[in-house]
């Protein structure tokens, strides 16, 4: 009988400890979130002045340029506002942050992308939850005179990037910056004596020149790679209706100058080298890369990250990185180059907002700008780009030498189950150069998937 | 009485904290996927609508999702079969006959299970290379090295491409399964089949098969399960579902579409289709292939 009530009794234990242990860690989840709502106010007005005691959580993805740029710029920042900063970098930021995202608890900054895989910042976007950070534009940089917009460079403040919903609010802030272009070898043009093409016509002209000695025409990383490629071309080609065509204008694609973008992909495809679309996926991207360094194909379209990563790779005697926008359209027309850029951006949810905008003000000081730079991230700061050296200014420049900027993408839609940019507007080059579709099919898919676009397009 | 109620007590109370377990980690998940298909919902944050069966109806239209599933079904039959069979002719050989080696070539077959997917599918990356891939290289001796064939990137190979990589993957196991069950098949069995004179196929399916028949059984559940799991790793490491959506899963699919294109709840839309897709895929196995069992 004793032996009995033990085990009863122990097994009550047992249910109750993990009854306990359930109760332990569902509570604080739940209660947490009210609590530093509550509180944060009371802190803030007691700590306005000074800044004392105010936190800001940010969190950053870390990126090619390395994780210490974050912590040496909050360090800064805190040196310059005493403002806490609760700083979460991580190469897979989603995963990190998302669990307490769910839960409510949200980074009052957060540095990510559009164009990212996880797509985060777009689900952000579409859902409407972001803090408009137009004021942020006339916020005094921390611990200077000037204000952000004195600093900005043009028009990366005025592009359906910065404001997603067209009207006139910002709510993401441009970061680093990298121009996007054709990558070739320079060394092997010097060599044969080529020039590089300016026009479509002078790039088939050298595709067939090439093809004579075994040398494609071109080769891309992945099928992503021809979103900047395709603005820029769209830019070109499209001229002042390129807004339209973001817009998804109805009939855009059944026009003339989209006729002149179809042939274009489509004789690009056959100049493509062959074996691309093989390793054209995130695993073995590296070695359609390789090809240009290896001399088995003449350009690829890429930004200027991709001499970090190919730093190790072996490549072909007197190799040496050239840069150049897209050739043009017709003779003398306009040369664009898509310049690719990182924002930061508040979520809605957002506590600590006003130190948050002071946190993003400060990234653009030139103290935050100098760290930043040092490990080659470039913000569209005015006067950043000359004080460059060595390669970085050549690819820095390219807009000072003629070529056209393009900032803009295709605007906010909500979010469409099935269809995606990438997969209308990119992922079928794989199958143009395999001849798995013609360009007649893909176009047939870019005119039906526009209309869905339009259709879903964001209103705010 | 007082004795039974107080036992009935104790059982309540040791059964309790796995049934809490379940009930939170298992069952409450599986509703609250089905409940989260019927919103439209970006995943991230607390803003969702409720749109009803809207995201099945997409489901059903979608070409994505048609090819999607294909290429699963295609995956379930051709590498059950294949590794089945391949597993069972293995297990055959390496426990009724007598030759060289026989640890090492057990080894040999299941060290491919060892390893994991993402190696595995760097492995054959390597291999399906079109330039300087062993396939091709191979191949080439008799084809010549013109028009490399493009494994990973053509959309009519790519699939198959996969499939040989998933069977290399499990026949070890399974082989290893089988033969755990034939080694205890009795070998007097085997011995009056010999003096009736019986040859080593007729053996094999009147004697091996049948005896083995229960294990067969429960494998195949495990291959339809583990199939629609791993596929999944092998897509997302070996092409991310390209090239141009050729590849796709059943859960290549649905991690694109939840993850990546702000769909959270046509997502889980997608995973209340696989969950009932494959339990019913289970049971109607365990129904067709449910033979009395056979006592000796």
């Amino acid at each position: 009988m004793k032996k009995k009530l033990v085990s009863t009794l122990l097994s009550v234990a047992m249910v109750s400890s993990l009854l306990a242990g359930c109760g332990a860690t569902t509570a604080p989840a739940e209660e947490a979130a009210p609590a530093t709502e509550e509180a944060a106010p009371a802190e803030e007005a007691a700590a306005e002045e000074t800044g004392e005691g105010q936190v800001v959580k940010v969190a950053a993805v870390e990126t090619a340029y390395g994780a210490d740029i974050w912590k040496n710029v909050a360090a800064e920042f805190e040196a310059a506002t005493g403002i806490t900063v609760e700083l979460t970098v991580d190469k897979n930021l989603e995963d990190v942050i998302s669990p307490d995202m769910k839960a409510g608890n949200y980074p009052d900054v957060i540095m990510r992308a559009v164009g990212a895989e996880s797509g985060m910042t777009e689900t952000f976007i579409k859902d409407n939850n972001l803090v408009d950070l137009s004021d942020v534009m006339d916020l005094t940089v921390p611990g200077e005179t000037a204000k952000v917009s004195d600093k900005m460079l043009g028009g990366f403040t005025n592009n359906t990037i910065t404001q997603p919903y067209g009207d006139g609010k910002i709510y993401l802030m441009p970061m680093f910056y990298s121009p996007c272009g054709l990558f070739y070898n320079a060394g092997l043009f010097a060599e044969k004596g080529w020039e590089v093409p300016t026009t479509w016509d002078e790039m088939w002209a050298l595709g067939d020149t090439a093809k004579a000695e075994g040398i494609s025409l071109f080769t891309y990383p992945t099928a992503g790679y021809f979103d900047a490629f395709l603005y820029a071309l769209m830019h070109e080609a499209f001229g002042d209706n390129f807004a339209n065509v973001l817009q998804y204008g109805e009939g855009v694609w059944e026009t003339p100058e989209a006729e002149t973008i179809f042939a274009i992909l489509d004789k690009l495809a056959t100049y493509t080298e062959p074996t691309t679309p093989a390793n054209a996926n995130d695993d073995n991207f590296q070695k359609n890369q390789q090809l240009v360094l290896d001399n088995k194909a003449l350009f690829m379209p890429n930004g200027n990250w991709v001499i970090g990563e190919m730093a190790e790779a072996p490549r072909a005697d007197g190799f040496e990185w050239g840069f150049t926008a897209l050739p043009a359209v017709e003779d003398g027309g306009e040369r664009a180059s898509y310049a690719w850029f990182e924002q930061v951006w508040m979520p809605g949810g957002a506590v600590n907002v006003d130190a948050g905008k002071q946190f993003i003000a400060f990234l653009y000081s030139d103290a935050a700008a100098a760290i930043f730079a040092e490990k080659g991230a470039i913000q569209p700061i005015n006067g950043l780009a000359d004080t460059l050296e060595g390669d970085a200014k050549i690819y820095y420049s390219i807009y000072d030498t003629g070529a056209v900027a393009v900032l803009d993408a295709f605007a906010a839609t909500e979010s469409i189950e099935g269809t995606t940019i990438r997969g209308t507007f990119c992922d079928p080059i794989n199958s143009l150069v395999t001849k798995d579709k013609t360009i007649d099919d893909w176009k047939a898919q870019i005119i039906k998937d526009n209309d869905t676009f339009r259709a879903n397009l964001k209103q705010q | 009485m007082r004795q039974t109620k107080g036992r009935g007590l104790f059982i309540f109370c040791c059964v309790a904290p796995a049934i809490a377990l379940f009930v939170i980690f298992m069952v409450i998940p599986t509703i609250d996927v089905f409940r989260m298909s019927l919103y439209k919902w970006g995943g991230y944050t607390a803003d969702k609508t409720f749109v009803g069966l809207k995201n099945f109806q997409t489901l059903l239209q979608s070409e994505k999702f048609l090819r999607s599933f294909q290429n699963q079904i295609l995956l379930i039959v051709i590498v059950t079969i294949v590794t089945m069979s391949l597993a069972l002719i293995f297990a055959a050989i390496l426990t009724r006959e007598k030759i060289k080696g026989q640890n090492f070539f057990r080894i040999v077959f299941y060290i491919p299970n060892i390893l994991s997917v993402v190696i595995i599918s760097a492995i054959f990356s390597a291999i399906y290379d079109p330039n300087q891939g062993l396939l091709n290289s191979i191949l080439g001796v008799f084809r010549g090295h013109k028009d490399p064939i493009l494994w990973l990137g053509s959309q009519k190979i790519v699939i198959y491409s996969i499939v040989i990589a998933m069977i290399w993957q499990a026949v070890g196991y399974y082989m290893v399964m089988y033969m755990a069950s034939m080694s205890s098949v009795s070998e007097s069995l085997y011995e009056s089949a010999d003096l009736e004179g019986a040859g080593k196929i007729t053996q094999f399916f009147s004697i091996t098969l049948p005896l083995i028949w229960t294990n067969i059984r429960t494998t195949l559940t495990f291959f339809v399960i583990s199939t629609i799991n791993m596929s999944f790793l092998f897509v997302k490491a070996m092409t991310n579902g390209g090239p141009d959506s050729a590849s796709h899963v059943f859960l290549s699919y649905m991690y694109q579409e939840a993850y990546t294109n702000s769909s959270y709840g046509y997502g889980m839309a997608i995973g209340s289709v696989v969950f009932t897709f494959s339990f019913a895929l289970s049971a109607i196995l365990n129904k067709v292939t449910k033979r009395d069992p056979i006592e000796l």
